[in-house]
């Protein structure tokens, strides 16, 4: 393309990107900056106090907040119970399930279903599971003669129910990736593995874990983004509870918007989930998504 | 052991894994045809079939409004969407430009804005400006991870395809516009057709903000649905049969979708 040809593009970028600029503007730049004015007031719409400007005193006050520490202590707990375990089926299945044979088409279909399924469905759907009188569960254990238990009643199993949950429904989102991956691996690399010699472990530890590293950062730092804003799903299936058992950051967050009304104070907790989750996604620029020549 | 033994185990187990997972949702769609009566009594396993609950959830007009919002939201969200989204995505990849990398990235980082963040400004925006409860409001709610999302998946469609074929319709005299439609639309229809699914399904799924958003008028499918638990005594028929009317989108794409799912997901999951 010649010099002059460029310069006459010059105008029409602007064309086709201001529609995506302009909508931006208004679902998301606007009420990110309005958030973080808001978070610097203390406004409960409910009390009949105007808000007033404190400047970071919510933030400070978050600090103080012990059941703000709770909340972020179960996120990253939760982001590192739930992701690993996702991680070590979805890539032994992926490997399980590179091979050919009749019907392996229809099971891989099979397997995507639950990452498509509404997040609220699969949450309910474990709590029928997990009810103590007349869940599927239950009526398990009460055939290997255990007792029945009301799992969702108690902080420590109904967080490991929300857990359960997660690893039920996205493991298959670290399958598909990771066997994707698999499916582009050259045959000759594991070909020359087991001329070598090399046993399942090692040819598992020297040709496919460091030919997949890419696209097992990239799965990792996605669930991650995605467990960090998690709600739907434990919305429904404990509201938070009980207690504040499995009252995860977004679900804090909504408490205090939307229960208590505490609209600067959980403004300000937005503000420091969305900083969380720039930070990651920087990292998630840096290692997975390459723009590359044809963009530059 | 010999291989083909081996192979015939790793088979079995790979029916196996596949069954287990399937359990939950062999759960809700047996749920459906059972009646509550036998859902509570504690066997998984009574069989009696029946419509019931699929004849009371499709006379129930919440839910019907609820299904109805849903599409609109969802089909109005995504088709603004697809057409902005690839404006903008055939503007970053064909285009050179200042701070390009920047707007590119920009909207990337967008896409993982989480939902509660923008959901307590935008009950606010929307609540001084009287547009609570209110389809259109919802549908701007969901283009804020509908519009980020479909450029980021489109990019790679538009990068794919050759200089050459824009240079010869430029030769052949065609403007700016005319080349983006009449070229390019068409050659990256598929794309197009995956962008537009997987917001549909986004849309589909979302919950949040329809839970924050919305009241009575502009419910969406998915909070009838939880509703539908109650108070006290929780209608799990109904819960059932509405939640396995709501699956069929989900069904449909990933039986035909299948080849351009990873494209999908890597740019982000489906999550509302």
């Amino acid at each position: 393309m010649s010099l002059k040809n460029k310069k006459k593009r010059g105008n029409f970028p602007l064309f086709f990107l201001m529609p995506a600029i302009l909508s931006a503007f208004v679902v998301l730049i606007f009420p990110i900056v309005y958030a973080t004015g808001l978070s610097f007031f203390e406004w409960n719409l409910v009390s009949t106090q105007n808000r007033a400007f404190v400047f970071l005193k919510n933030y400070i006050n978050l600090f103080k907040d012990k059941i703000f520490w709770s909340a972020l202590l179960k996120q990253f707990g939760f982001i590192f119970i739930a992701i690993p375990i996702e991680l070590v089926i979805g890539f032994f299945v992926a490997i399980l399930m590179n091979r050919q044979f009749k019907g392996v088409n229809i099971l891989r279909s099979l397997l995507l279903l639950p990452v498509f399924i509404l997040p609220i469905l699969s949450g309910l759907t474990w709590s029928f599971m997990l009810q103590p009188e007349y869940g599927t569960i239950n009526y398990f254990l009460s055939l290997i003669g255990l007792k029945q238990k009301a799992f969702l009643a108690y902080p420590g199993s109904a967080y490991a129910a929300v857990v359960i949950q997660d690893i039920w429904r996205m493991w298959p989102f670290m399958f598909i990736l990771l066997y994707a991956g698999l499916s582009t691996m050259p045959k000759e690399l594991e070909e020359a593995a087991i001329i070598d010699g090399a046993n399942f472990f090692e040819k598992l530890y020297y040709v496919i874990v460091p030919y997949l590293k890419p696209t097992i950062v990239m799965a990792i730092l996605l669930r991650t983004i995605d467990a960090l804003r998690i709600f739907s799903e434990v919305y429904v299936m404990t509201g938070g509870g009980p207690g504040n058992g499995t009252l995860l950051l977004s679900l804090y967050i909504n408490k205090q918007a939307f229960e208590y009304f505490n609209i600067g104070y959980a403004s300000a907790m937005a503000i420091i989930l969305i900083i969380s989750s720039l930070i990651l996604t920087r990292f998630l620029i840096k290692n997975s998504f390459d723009l590359g020549e044809s963009y530059e | 052991m010999n291989k083909k033994a081996k192979n015939v185990i790793l088979i079995i187990l790979a029916f196996l894994i596949v069954i287990i997972e399937m359990i939950p949702i062999l759960v809700v769609i047996s749920n459906s045809f059972k009646r509550d009566i036998d859902i509570f009594s504690s066997t998984p396993f009574s069989t009696n079939f029946t419509l019931k609950s699929y004849i009371s959830v499709l006379k129930d007009r919440t839910f019907l409004r609820g299904i109805k919002n849903s599409l609109i939201v969802a089909l109005i969200s995504s088709a603004f969407s697809v057409i902005v989204g690839a404006m903008a995505s055939y503007g970053i990849t064909r285009y050179k430009f200042k701070g390009k990398k920047f707007v590119a990235y920009s909207f990337l980082t967008s896409r993982m804005i989480p939902q509660i963040s923008l959901a307590v400004p935008m009950y606010m925006l929307f609540r001084s400006l009287n547009l609570l409860d209110n389809v259109f409001s919802l549908t701007l709610a969901h283009i804020s991870f509908n519009i980020p999302y479909v450029i980021w998946l489109l990019l790679p469609f538009f990068a794919a395809i050759p200089k050459e074929f824009e240079e010869a319709a430029k030769v052949d005299g065609c403007g700016e516009k005319k080349i983006f439609w009449v070229i390019f639309i068409p050659l990256v229809s598929p794309g197009l057709v995956v962008s537009f699914v997987f917001s549909f399904i986004m849309s589909w799924n979302e919950f949040l903000y329809a839970l924050i958003l919305t009241n009575i008028r502009a419910k969406t499918a998915p909070l009838v649905v939880n509703a539908y638990l109650g108070q006290y005594a929780p209608m799990w028929g109904k819960l059932s049969a509405a939640g396995t009317l709501m699956l069929i989108p989900a069904f449909v794409i990933t039986l035909t979708l299948q080849k351009y799912i990873i494209k999908g997901l890597m740019a982000g999951g489906v999550k509302g």
